[in-house]
């Protein structure tokens, strides 16, 4: 009777990944078990076990993505919490938000049907972001792409990146509306273009990266001029190469990529904190709470994998590898089930957001791409990643169900 | 449409391969690279633990204090007795510098800590470590001082062992550092072109010169067909190149034996002619060339490359111990340990035992034998030969009163022109205590007038104090 409660479906099997993770972490604290853990450990199961439960109750889209994206979320904040407390509950608190902007995404987007047509919105809405972010940036670790509202600090990019995927997705659902422009995606690239060499003058490569990535794939999906890749590629490769040469920060990744043992004491350092980590975790990894993930920097955010291989081992690194890989896979197949062309770039675009942005991040602190600062979704720290990333996943969750499109909601009253 | 799908597949496809891609290379990562990258000093983790535990000693065979740690009120602090004599041996272990020597090898040991990070874990709940086992090395603190004494002011390298149980008793290299000022030393010590952070015993890669001729007799001895007499006129011509002996010095009619002792190069040239490549390239491997050599402090492998292409007369070269044949003094010692101990070459140990703080003994080094290089008749044979050496041949200034001692000289020529002097042998010759190498690095001399007197002060010293 038990056993077929506990495995009869898959939330079920989440909570007690959680359960475990939970009392680990009350062992770990020994003695000093306080309210204040308890309370957290309550709040994150009641959270993520109501949400999947309702989620389940208002739609018949997929269910799977949710709950690969609130096992990642376990993880992460599991994590957060053993290497810093307050930053867990802030996480726990961004979490809370986060699954309620994704059922508020879920039901705006639903509600409202005219995404298909607001190309330009989204153009001037990216644009403006990029403006205000240059007006009233805040350098960090290197790079201009924080804002600060209040106490409250967002990277816009988080956002653009979205603006991004409706921008595609807008274009490339409806080509006959762009048929009197001449060169209409020979424009559309040239404002992907201008995009990234805005996140480049940021120092933002990470997020460019994933920019070009989107770009590229939606490109070779739907594009009808088969030259405009090639060229798309061959433009990549020519501002790779120039900004190897005229880029000092492009140049110093670069190198410490190919021997970060060289420059330990300094660019390589936080690489090089990144194996050191890997490598005393091995397989099975320390235990929560044995090793020291403390010594790599950053370890909140664009380390945060390491910090779980640490302590989790790799065995934990490759099952979170593998949930974002079953994400995309889902992604994906939602994305070739659904029948509305404008939903259907909307998911592809998403999953391959998702994809490529984890992909450069794990590639990145296990060195076998060179190191750019990004997030791993879902499972860093951070306000902005986690809101902007349920939004993402709320609009994936839409276009998991059938979209009546609006023709079809004409006959329907007919 | 159709088209589209199989697009979306490929992108999905790539996107797939990419994350395999990951799970590839960090299991590769973890396999391959791990062990290397968490023993790296910069790895705050290896020290964390440490701050905590008393650091084991250093003892010497007979007891004697080398290093040992102290509590401060700062810590713990490292007492190197001996900052020179042990540079190469016992290394050092700072948190700039790292780590080298047995302090690196045995840094587990050292800290009784075990490589399973899990285990150390449970022991640490039970009862937290807080001293570290001490290490008995199995040096003779007067001889190493006294080999020291003897390779003073020259580069090189001396080994002294037992042949039968492969305990080192002493093992010297020249230059050598201060562990006690290397942070004073440090840019000095790394830029000094002579190497002197090299342990020239394990790592240094000599032309054996004549000392290697020990080795082609034995693989002389394994061809009976072969024609042991010799008319030696002072060159002989093989392939091409003209080989000579020793100023060109005529040995008149000669066998196996006259030739080794007085070093003929022009006997062994030819003959080995006849003895063909593999037979010599066979026994060169029962003697450890090419191969790994397990010991307490890493060793580079010798070298001799008879597989590949090798024409006459590099083959001619290699039986003299010159041409692409290169060899490290440890292997040399073993070499002589071998032919003293009957053929078998036992591993060389340097770690006796170790002990925990209390005193007892948790690991004793045990004697292994690593390969049989050749039968007891013919090592006899060999041994014969190299007594006649040291009696009569070029070897006459390692004899010692009253004790029979065998030997092989060696003067290997160089690329600089400047030749190393070698001396490899053994005493008493019919009940063996001690083997050593002898080699002193670009000194010109030959090693019957310079490296030999050297050895023969080591085994007069071993014989005289040093029981087992």
């Amino acid at each position: 009777m038990n056993k077929r409660i506990l495995t009869r479906s898959p939330r079920n099997l989440l909570f007690l990944f959680q359960a475990l993770g939970i009392i680990l972490l009350l062992i770990y604290k020994g003695k000093e078990v306080d309210r204040l853990t308890v309370g957290t450990a309550v709040g994150l199961v009641l959270v993520i076990y109501l949400s999947n439960y309702i989620l389940t109750r208002i739609t018949r889209g997929d269910h799977y993505i949710f709950l690969i994206t609130t096992m990642l979320v376990s993880i992460g904040i599991i994590m957060i919490y053993r290497i810093d407390e307050a930053l867990g509950i802030k996480q726990l608190i961004w979490i809370s938000i986060g699954i309620f902007i994704f059922f508020s995404t879920y039901f705006i987007i639903k509600k409202i049907r005219i995404w298909e047509n607001l190309t330009y919105f989204y153009l001037v809405g990216a644009y403006l972001l990029f403006i205000i972010t240059f007006v009233f940036g805040d350098r960090r670790h290197g790079a201009i792409n924080w804002i600060n509202i209040g106490q409250f600090s967002f990277q816009p990019a988080e956002i653009i990146k979205i603006l991004l995927v409706f921008i595609l997705s807008s274009y490339y659902s409806n080509k006959d509306r762009w048929k009197d422009i001449k060169y209409a995606s020979y424009y559309l690239m040239g404002i992907v273009y201008s995009f990234i060499l805005l996140l480049f003058l940021q120092k933002d490569l990470g997020t460019a990266l994933v920019f070009y990535a989107i770009f590229l794939a939606i490109q070779f999906i739907y594009e009808e001029d088969r030259k405009l890749i090639l060229l798309n590629i061959g433009l990549f490769l020519i501002f790779g190469l120039l900004g190897y040469t005229l880029f000092d920060h492009v140049k110093i990744r670069f190198q410490s990529w190919l021997n970060p043992w060289k420059y330990i004491e300094r660019q390589g350092y936080q690489i090089t904190q990144s194996l050191f980590a890997i490598a005393e975790g091995g397989f099975f990894g320390k235990g929560l709470g044995l090793g020291h993930p403390d010594f790599i920097p950053v370890v909140y955010t664009d380390f945060i994998f390491s910090a779980i291989c640490e302590e989790m081992g790799i065995f934990t690194g490759i099952g979170i590898i593998m949930l974002f890989m079953i994400f995309v896979y889902r992604g994906f197949k939602i994305a070739i089930s659904q029948g509305n062309k404008f939903y259907r770039i909307l998911a592809l675009g998403i999953s391959i957001l998702f994809g490529v942005q984890s992909f450069i991040i794990l590639g990145g602190v296990i060195k076998m791409i060179p190191l750019t600062g990004l997030t791993l979704p879902f499972v860093s720290y951070g306000g902005s990643s986690i809101l902007s990333s349920f939004i993402a996943l709320g609009i994936l969750q839409i276009c998991s169900e059938e979209i009546k499109t609006k023709e079809d909601l004409d006959e329907a009253r007919d | 449409m159709k088209q589209e799908i199989r697009r979306i597949i490929l992108v999905l496809a790539g996107l797939c391969l990419v994350f395999i891609s990951l799970i590839v290379y960090i299991s590769y990562f973890q396999v391959f690279k791990a062990t290397a990258i968490k023993n790296n000093s910069y790895n705050k983790r290896l020290w964390i633990n440490e701050e905590s535990i008393l650091r084991g000693s250093f003892l010497d065979r007979n007891g004697q204090t080398l290093v040992y740690s102290e509590k401060k009120d700062s810590g713990y602090e490292r007492h190197y007795l001996f900052g020179r004599l042990y540079s190469h041996i016992i290394g050092y272990s700072y948190r700039e510098y790292g780590k080298a020597g047995l302090e690196l090898q045995y840094n587990n040991q050292l800290l009784n800590s075990s490589e399973n990070a899990a285990i150390n874990e449970l022991k640490n709940l039970v009862s937290p470590t807080t001293e570290g086992n001490d290490i008995k090395l199995t040096i003779d603190h007067d001889l190493q001082a006294k080999a020291r004494n003897l390779l003073k002011g020259k580069k090189g390298s001396i080994i002294a062992m037992n042949p039968i149980n492969g305990e080192v008793y002493a093992m010297v290299s020249l230059p050598d550092f201060d562990v006690n000022s290397l942070k004073e030393d440090w840019k000095n010590i790394t830029e000094n072109p002579d190497s002197p952070l090299v342990n020239r015993a394990t790592q240094g890669l000599y032309a054996p010169g004549s000392v290697f001729k020990v080795i082609t007799t034995a693989a002389f001895l394994e061809d009976e067909d072969l024609d042991t007499s010799y008319q030696c006129t002072g060159t002989a011509n093989v392939g091409g190149y003209e080989f000579s002996d020793y100023n060109k010095k005529a040995h008149g009619s000669l066998d196996l034996k006259g030739a080794l002792a007085e070093s003929c190069n022009t006997y062994f040239t030819t003959k080995s002619i006849e003895v063909g490549k593999e037979t010599i390239g066979d026994t060169a491997e029962k003697f450890m060339i090419n191969n790994i050599i397990p010991f307490d402090l890493p060793v580079k492998n010798s070298q001799f490359p008879y597989k590949g292409a090798l024409d006459k007369t590099e083959l001619a070269s290699a039986s003299i111990g010159q041409g692409k044949v290169l060899v490290t003094p440890l292997n040399m010692a073993m070499v002589a340990s071998g032919i003293a101990n009957g053929g078998h070459i036992v591993k060389p140990v340097l770690v006796k035992e170790i002990l925990s703080k209390e005193g007892k003994v948790l690991k004793t080094n045990t004697t292994e034998i690593l390969s049989i290089a050749t039968d007891p008749i013919k090592a006899n044979m060999i041994k014969e030969m190299m007594v006649e050496t040291v009696n009569s041949g070029t070897g006459t200034k390692a004899r010692i009163k009253n004790v029979k001692v065998a030997g092989k000289t060696g003067t290997a020529e160089t690329a600089s022109g400047k030749s190393h002097a070698w001396f490899i042998g053994f005493a008493p010759a019919d009940d063996p205590k001690v083997a050593v190498a002898v080699v002193l690095e670009e000194d010109d001399s030959t090693g019957g007038s310079s490296a030999a007197p050297i050895a023969r002060d080591i085994m007069l010293h071993v014989i005289n104090n040093i029981k087992e």
